[in-house]
């Protein structure tokens, strides 16, 4: 497996007036291609802020991302649309749908973005509604329907792209136990099928050993790295 | 992003707040309808002075009168001036004048055939009659060496009336004939014919002047439609008749209309001239024709430099195009202020709108828009408002305008036929496309800085704190 992601000395600070906090605190990371990584840590322990930076929403004060050795912190904001636009799925903890659109619409912004025509896009958008179980919420409004339900369909929007890395940033935290389940075991069913990348915050310990790995963060920093992928195979060797 | 889903996305928007969009709409609706109905009452009031000073004279011809030169304030500029040949020398030498004809006029009883009526006669130099922006729909015009020859306008016909007519007339029945509904007259009846003008001096002696008919004039109302043109020197003879020796004018006889002629014509100027005896010979007016219509002002100024009185419709022309000037921009900017509050307006819906989507703007930024699609996704919104309020603004003012018009059909237009009909308010193909074109610019422009506010939203912000 290659690198995907290098992090290198990452350090992202914030002033709030007299005060400055230290979000990330000189991170250095790799993750590799088609690996499902969890990212643990309490709240403000700068989880999101890794990943907004991985993703270049945000611009770190220090350090590095190399994306495949390209740099994001150089990367002009056009690019790093674009960027987004093709290789990026972003899943969020209250999902994020645009509240005007019904399932399909919102599902096939992307692709609008991306410039793709009418005809393709509502076709790709519909067979990933269908694979996630949606085939009969295709016209709601995220209103019109359950909050799983609504994560499915800004999981169906993160996917829509075929993207190579997709960030989610506690995409459970506003479901049920048993909707966090299936959501957590569509989300590693996709890893595993497309090979995806995929980047997950939480602050649960029990999802998050749904991941490979798992990384421990603490006031910015990474405290410890957890590889069950190993623990995994020493299974099925066990078996 | 495709062009025409950024349209569709921004129809979307807007139409998500169908009550607020409205009402912006409204704003510039009323705007666009102000200004394009603003603009259009002074484009229709100037198009139909311009029409009607058309067909009532020439803007190349200036009419030099006996008298006294008055400036602007109605104060006289020096001695009033003689008409005679040295004027006449003096005005051909001014630059831009073309043609000069000096001319006199005499009024009278005429006879036409077995029918009998008054005439106003007017002499002129029969060289320049075709310089002199004359022109004969039949027939020919005067020219060089004729000697008791006539022009006659297109509605002289109707003053001659046989015995049978007469009689109605005296009984009052013809009196105020309405021009459309009098019996039609084919002024090619006239032509070849003798027409004889009965000159008086004394109640006793009379004289009959004979003349053949040689061409009717174009135009059926304009100044020269109920005049007739000889020669000037045969008229200088008649004249000269009438003067011998009565210092009463000699306006012939018995015919009512005669008398009307004689009145609205130069009777004042006359009598002064007959007062003095040197003065005898001076000219009733003088005919000036200019190069081009924009020379006409200039000629006219320096005319009256010299201390003539002297007339001419481009100095009408003038006075009116200025007030129309005033009135349109008057006019013009309480509709541009209404514009600018319109404007004002959509900036308010847009910046409302940001507020309120905030988080979607984020969204779209995570999910891969550009700058440049969110800036252009605004700026079609706000153009969109514009385009809406300019198009139905537009409408409305075809229906405004339509209403005007025909509010003051009757006022304007009493006794014009169809084809001459003028409108108060008038919007051109131009007006139109400008109008549109300009809601559509005011509604870019107001959403110019709601949709820099767009782009510099940060996607984090929106994001964070769910
Ligand atoms: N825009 C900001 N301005 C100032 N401080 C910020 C800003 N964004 C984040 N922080 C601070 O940075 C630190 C890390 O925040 P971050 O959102 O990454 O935490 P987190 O681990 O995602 O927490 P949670 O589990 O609550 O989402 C926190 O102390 C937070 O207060
Ligand atoms: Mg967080």
């Amino acid at each position: 497996m290659s690198a995907l992601i290098e992090i290198k000395g990452l350090t992202k600070k914030y002033r709030l007036g007299q005060e400055i906090i230290i979000a990330l605190d000189n991170v250095d990371l790799t993750i590799e291609e088609g690996e499902f990584l969890c990212i643990l840590g309490t709240s403000g322990s700068g989880k999101s802020t890794l990943l907004h930076i991985m993703a270049g929403l945000e611009r770190a004060t220090k350090g590095e991302v190399l994306l495949r050795g390209v740099s994001l912190t150089k990367m002009k904001e056009k690019k790093m649309a674009g960027f987004r636009r093709k290789y990026l799925g972003f899943i969020f903890q209250s999902y994020n749908l645009i509240p005007s659109m019904t399932a399909l619409e919102n599902v096939a912004l992307p692709l609008v973005f991306d410039g793709v025509n009418k005809k393709a896009r509502f076709k790709r958008s519909c067979e990933i509604l269908v694979q996630l179980g949606l085939q009969h919420r295709l016209k709601n409004k995220p209103t019109e329907m359950s909050g799983g339900q609504q994560q499915r369909v800004s999981i169906a929007r993160a996917l829509v792209n075929n993207p190579k890395i997709v960030f989610a940033d506690e995409p459970t935290g506003n479901l049920d136990s048993k909707t966090t389940e299936e959501i957590m075991k569509l989300l590693k069913e996709k890893v595993n099928k497309t090979g995806v990348t995929l980047i997950m915050v939480t602050h649960d310990l029990e999802l998050a050993n749904y991941g490979d790995r798992v990384i421990s963060m603490r006031d910015g920093k990474i405290t410890k790295i957890v590889n069950n992928k190993e623990g995994c195979r020493d299974e099925k060797k066990a078996e | 992003m495709n062009k025409l889903d950024l349209l569709k996305l921004a129809r979307q928007n807007l139409w998500r707040r169908k009550l607020r969009t409205i009402l912006t709409v409204l704003g510039v609706l009323i705007g666009t309808t102000s200004i394009v109905v603003m603009l259009s009452l002074g484009i229709g009031l100037r198009e139909s002075q311009r029409k009607s000073m058309e067909s009532w004279g020439s803007l190349t011809m200036i009419r030099v009168q006996q008298g006294m030169a008055f400036d602007n304030e109605g104060n006289p500029l020096g001695e009033a001036k003689r008409l005679n040949d040295e004027a006449v020398a003096e005005i051909k030498a001014i630059e831009g004048v073309i043609a000069v004809s000096p001319a006199y006029d005499v009024g009278g009883e005429a006879r036409l055939g077995r029918k009998r009526g008054g005439l106003q006669l007017i002499g002129i130099d029969p060289e320049v009659m075709d310089q002199l922006e004359f022109k004969a729909e039949q027939g020919r015009l005067l020219k060089k060496g004729d000697r008791n020859v006539i022009v006659v306008g297109s509605q002289v016909i109707y003053q001659f009336h046989d015995e049978s007519e007469r009689r109605k007339m005296e009984r009052g029945m013809m009196m105020y004939e309405d021009p459309r509904s009098r019996q039609q007259k084919d002024p090619a009846e006239m032509l070849d014919q003798r027409l004889s003008m009965i000159m008086q001096n004394g109640p006793e002696k009379k004289k009959n002047y004979n003349f053949m008919v040689v061409g009717i004039l174009e135009g059926e109302r304009n100044e020269h439609s109920y005049q007739a043109y000889a020669p000037i020197d045969d008229i200088k003879k008649m004249r000269d008749f009438t003067r011998g020796g009565s210092t009463q004018r000699g306006i012939g006889g018995s015919g009512r209309e005669a008398v009307l002629l004689a009145r609205s014509g130069k009777t004042v100027a006359a009598k002064k001239g007959s007062s003095s005896r040197d003065t005898a010979n001076d000219y009733s007016f003088i005919l000036v024709r200019t190069g081009k219509v924009e020379q006409t002002r200039e000629v006219s100024k320096t005319i009256k430099d010299k201390g003539y009185n002297c007339w001419s419709m481009a100095d009408s022309l003038e006075g009116i195009e200025k007030t129309s000037r005033t009135v349109q921009a008057v006019l013009g900017g309480i509709g541009a202020i209404t514009l600018l509050v319109a404007a004002l307006g959509i900036t308010n819906t847009m910046i409302m709108s940001i507020y309120e989507r905030t988080k979607e703007i984020g969204i779209m930024k995570v999910i891969g828009a550009t700058f440049t699609d969110i800036h252009t996704l605004f700026l079609a919104e706000a153009g969109m408002i514009g385009f809406i309020g300019g198009l139905f603004g537009l409408g409305l003012s075809y229906g405004v305008s339509k209403i005007i018009n025909h509010l003051f059909q009757n006022y304007l237009n009493r006794g014009m036929p169809a084809e001459e009909m003028m409108s108060i308010s008038l919007i051109p193909s131009w007006l139109a496309l400008f109008a549109l074109l300009f809601s559509v610019v005011i509604g870019l422009v107001a959403g110019l800085y709601p949709a820099h506010r767009a782009v510099r939203l940060s996607p984090i912000r929106a994001i964070r704190n769910e």
